[in-house]
């Protein structure tokens, strides 16, 4: 077979319980007794003995508000192997989180380690805004957790100005808690009349820490189970 | 992300990737120059005393094939696969040249660029333009050394009398009279040693080498069992090294990598062509031994990584820096002295990470294993301050400050994505006359003007984005494509005449005075420069230099249009123009 065009795509040797191969797949070494949450339908490939247990009692348990009607949008991954998870071509960030607390949207989370403390939560102010409805995922722990970005990342650092740092919903992935969050509806009386200028509404963060944001605003929820 | 290096920067390979499984790729190119782009594989003094080990287009691979020459692909004038754990120990260096095939010299390069790519991802870059040469006719791009380990340094070094006086610096010999460009024409093989010289086409493996060399395998000893008696050694072509230098070198050494490859333990079930994989396998070898995984034979490497994904972006337009500005050059990204497996994160659980029999002794250069800790693994993406209005975040991201220039921003609604301070926004209309107009000819903004003081990050939906800066010129840009520009521009919309288009016409938007409109394409665009002959797709032109003119070309083709699935290109736009003038294509057509 001529593997001109292949080459320089075989994986890496393993360095790191999670690892990124290129840009936007994720490389997770997995061994048994440590499990991992991964969204449902990220794997893309697996080499080894990996078992998928999708919407698992814990996670139901956890994840009852996440998404009404529907299960969690997480399986546990168990078994020993490499596993390949993907999101639609998403950058993929992974990070090693060192007795850290993230809050991390919903739909950025790719995966992270299941003995990590992690809850869903709610974000106060926009609980009725419509849509995604922003659920967030508060991760905490030592252990790694993979985001994903719909193109590269930026991390802003808050509490740099006097003032506060206002981001669009749609383009938020993930925020260091500790940060206070409130909302913030940029309202005018021409926005009454259809002059809005598009941005209607803003997470504004104040405090120490950081928020990351994906250069795009499309936060479209692609990884669903199917059937 | 990739490193760049400047001339005469080295590194370790460890330190740049992993991966052992090379992809080395070489950009150059020149108005109406040819290059050969080879690679010498020398010994420890820097002598090509195994012609084998010139790889060039005639000779595509070493006898165990752990040099490849993979040919032009990916962007990339020409690429080469090194793994580096099946080349035999007698070599110490690859050198990586391009020469000058035919008239020119080096000076007449545009830019260029030597990288590596491993694991998927691009791990090195040293760029090189013509403005460092000048007379030569080759030049030396990088090297590969083996130095206890096998590092890699961007040479960068000219050298005057072309590929001859490069073989000929590397104690090769050119066999043959006729010059070195000679064998790019002819299929004569001026360099390549007896066993592969009648091999005339050059690219079928020769009887010899490499149909054997499918495992890492005792090279056959230089001269002897080689010059198979069927191909008609020709005399010129003698091997340029003594024969009683090359052999012992290589009979010795040679089995080494033979026996590494093995895997301690055969993995029960997993299938040979990937040990890597298993459970075991890739992690067991202790120490330095790489995983089998990693030197596949040939024509059995599945990699996960699916071609045409290549990480590179290059910026390509017009000129300018696009959007490519890393935040810190990756810093966590190399922290070589921290092998990952040893030491697991203050607090982390042991096993973690550290697949079976911790690959103690394996230093790792790439990546997240490096540092534990949310700040570390998000340095790279940090904002990237600068003191200027517009600043490039990323490819897709652009900030503004609009405290710097002190006049508002007109922005596509609804693209801001954060923003610091005290920024107002307001809905900008288009005025009566605007509205009308917009709404005829379809360039209809949504814009709003974003005033006060603070940084606006503007973005949408990860298009890139590239910064075009006029001083007192135009562009027509089409009004899908714009993102935002300064409130000091003034646009207005333009026609373009021409029969044959549905409509009638085709309206663009024109920017014209000081200040910077951004623009942003669907995936990298290219930027061709406008000559007698260029035509674009109406659906895929992005923008170009106000300067040229634009005259719709239909192809009118009665006969296939009358059928359904005829070609589907009926209207293309020609530009003309002045040399300097431009035009952007994106990839995508809307």
């Amino acid at each position: 077979m001529d593997q001109q065009l292949i080459t320089g795509y075989a994986p890496a040797p393993v360095a790191a319980r999670m690892e990124n191969h290129g840009a936007s797949m994720l490389k997770v070494a997995m061994q048994s007794g440590q499990d991992l949450f991964a969204r449902t339908g990220s794997m893309v490939a697996y080499e080894g003995f990996v078992q998928y247990e999708p919407n698992p009692p814990a996670v139901r348990q956890m994840a009852s508000q996440w998404l009404t009607g529907e299960g969690a949008p997480l399986m546990r991954c168990s078994g020993d192997g490499l596993l390949y998870l993907a999101d639609y071509g998403a950058n993929v960030v992974c990070i090693n989180l060192n007795g850290d607390s993230l809050s991390v949207n919903g739909t950025n989370l790719l995966a992270f380690d299941a003995h990590l403390q992690w809850g869903v939560e709610r974000v106060k102010g926009i609980a009725k805004f419509a849509g995604q409805g922003l659920f967030n995922v508060g991760v905490s722990g030592t252990g790694w957790v993979a985001l994903t970005s719909r193109g590269t990342p930026i991390v802003v650092d808050c509490g740099r100005g006097e003032d506060e740092t206002y981001v669009d919903p749609d383009a938020l992935v993930a925020w260091s808690t500790g940060l206070k969050v409130k909302g913030k509806r940029s309202f005018k009386a021409s926005s009454l009349i259809g002059r809005g200028s598009g941005e209607a509404y803003q997470l504004g963060f104040s405090g120490q820490g950081f928020v990351v944001v994906q250069p795009s605003e499309d936060s479209t929820d692609r990884l669903r189970a199917r059937g | 992300m990739a490193r760049e290096f400047q001339r005469g920067h080295k590194a370790k390979i460890s330190d740049l990737t992993a991966g052992r499984d090379l992809y080395i790729g070489v950009q150059v190119a020149g108005p109406g120059l040819t290059f050969d782009i080879s690679c010498f594989g020398l010994d420890a003094d820097e002598r090509l005393s195994d012609d084998r080990y010139f790889i060039f287009f005639n000779q595509p691979k070493s006898p165990e094939e752990a040099i490849q020459q993979l040919g032009a692909q990916a962007g990339d004038t020409e690429s080469f696969r090194v793994t580096l754990d099946s080349i035999p120990s007698s070599i110490h260096k690859l050198s990586f040249t391009a020469t000058l095939d035919g008239a020119g010299q080096m000076s007449q390069i545009g830019s260029g660029y030597i990288r590596i790519v491993a694991g998927g991802e691009e791990v090195a870059r040293y760029a090189f333009s013509g403005a460092e040469f000048s007379t030569e006719r080759a030049v030396m791009l990088g090297d590969f050394y083996l130095k206890d380990v096998w590092r890699f340094a961007a040479v960068g070094q000219g050298f005057d009398g072309g590929l001859e006086a490069l073989l000929k610096n590397f104690g090769g010999q050119v066999a043959e009279e006729e010059p070195a460009p000679a064998p790019a024409q002819g299929g004569a093989p001026g360099f390549a040693p007896p066993g592969q010289a009648a091999a005339a086409p050059g690219f079928s493996p020769p009887a010899g080498g490499p149909s054997a060399a499918q495992q890492p395998q005792p090279a056959p000893a230089f001269g002897a069992p080689q010059g198979t008696p069927s191909q008609g050694t020709p005399p010129q072509a003698t091997p340029p090294q003594p024969a009683s230098q090359a052999p012992p070198q290589h009979t010795s050494p040679q089995p080494a990598p033979a026996a590494q490859h093995t895997p301690p333990q055969p993995a029960p079930g997993s299938p040979q062509m990937h040990g890597a994989p298993t459970i075991a396998a890739p992690i067991a070898p202790p120490g330095q031994v790489p995983p089998p995984g990693q030197t596949p034979p040939p024509g059995q490497v599945p990699p996960p990584g699916p071609p045409g994904q290549f990480p590179g972006q290059q910026p390509q337009f017009g000129g300018q820096p696009p959007g490519q500005a890393p935040p810190a050059p990756a810093p966590y990204g190399q922290p070589p002295a921290q092998p990952y497996p040893g030491q697991p994160g203050p607090g982390q659980p042991a096993p973690y990470g550290q697949p079976q029999g911790a690959p103690q002794g394996v230093p790792q250069g790439q990546g997240q294993g490096g540092a534990p800790g949310v700040q570390a693994a998000l340095a790279q993406y940090r904002e990237a301050p600068t003191g200027q209005r517009w600043t490039p975040q990323n490819p897709r991201l652009m900030r503004v400050d609009l405290g710097v220039g002190g006049q508002p921003v007109l922005a596509r609604q609804g693209t801001m994505v954060l923003y610091q301070g005290k920024v107002d926004f307001s809905y900008k209309g288009a005025g009566f006359r605007g509205r009308i107009v917009g709404n005829a000819t379809g360039q209809e903004m949504q814009l709003m003007r974003c005033t006060g003081q603070g940084q606006v990050f503007l973005a949408e939906n990860a298009a890139e984005l590239h910064p075009i800066e006029l001083q007192g010129d135009a562009i027509c840009v089409s009004a899908e494509s714009v993102l935002a520009f300064d409130e000091s521009l003034q646009h207005e919309v333009r026609r373009i005449e021409g029969h044959g288009i549905p409509g009638g016409a085709l309206f663009t938007m024109q920017f014209q005075g000081t200040g910077t409109v951004i623009v942003k394409t669907e995936g990298t665009p290219v930027v061709l420069p406008v000559t007698p002959t260029t035509f674009a797709d109406s659906n895929a032109i992005v923008a170009w230099s106000a300067g040229s003119q634009v005259i719709i070309s239909s192809q009118v083709r009665l006969r296939r249009a009358a059928y359904p699935g005829h070609s589907g290109e009926t209207v293309n736009l020609q530009f003309r123009g002045a040399p300097g003038n431009f035009i952007v294509v994106q990839p995508y057509e809307v």
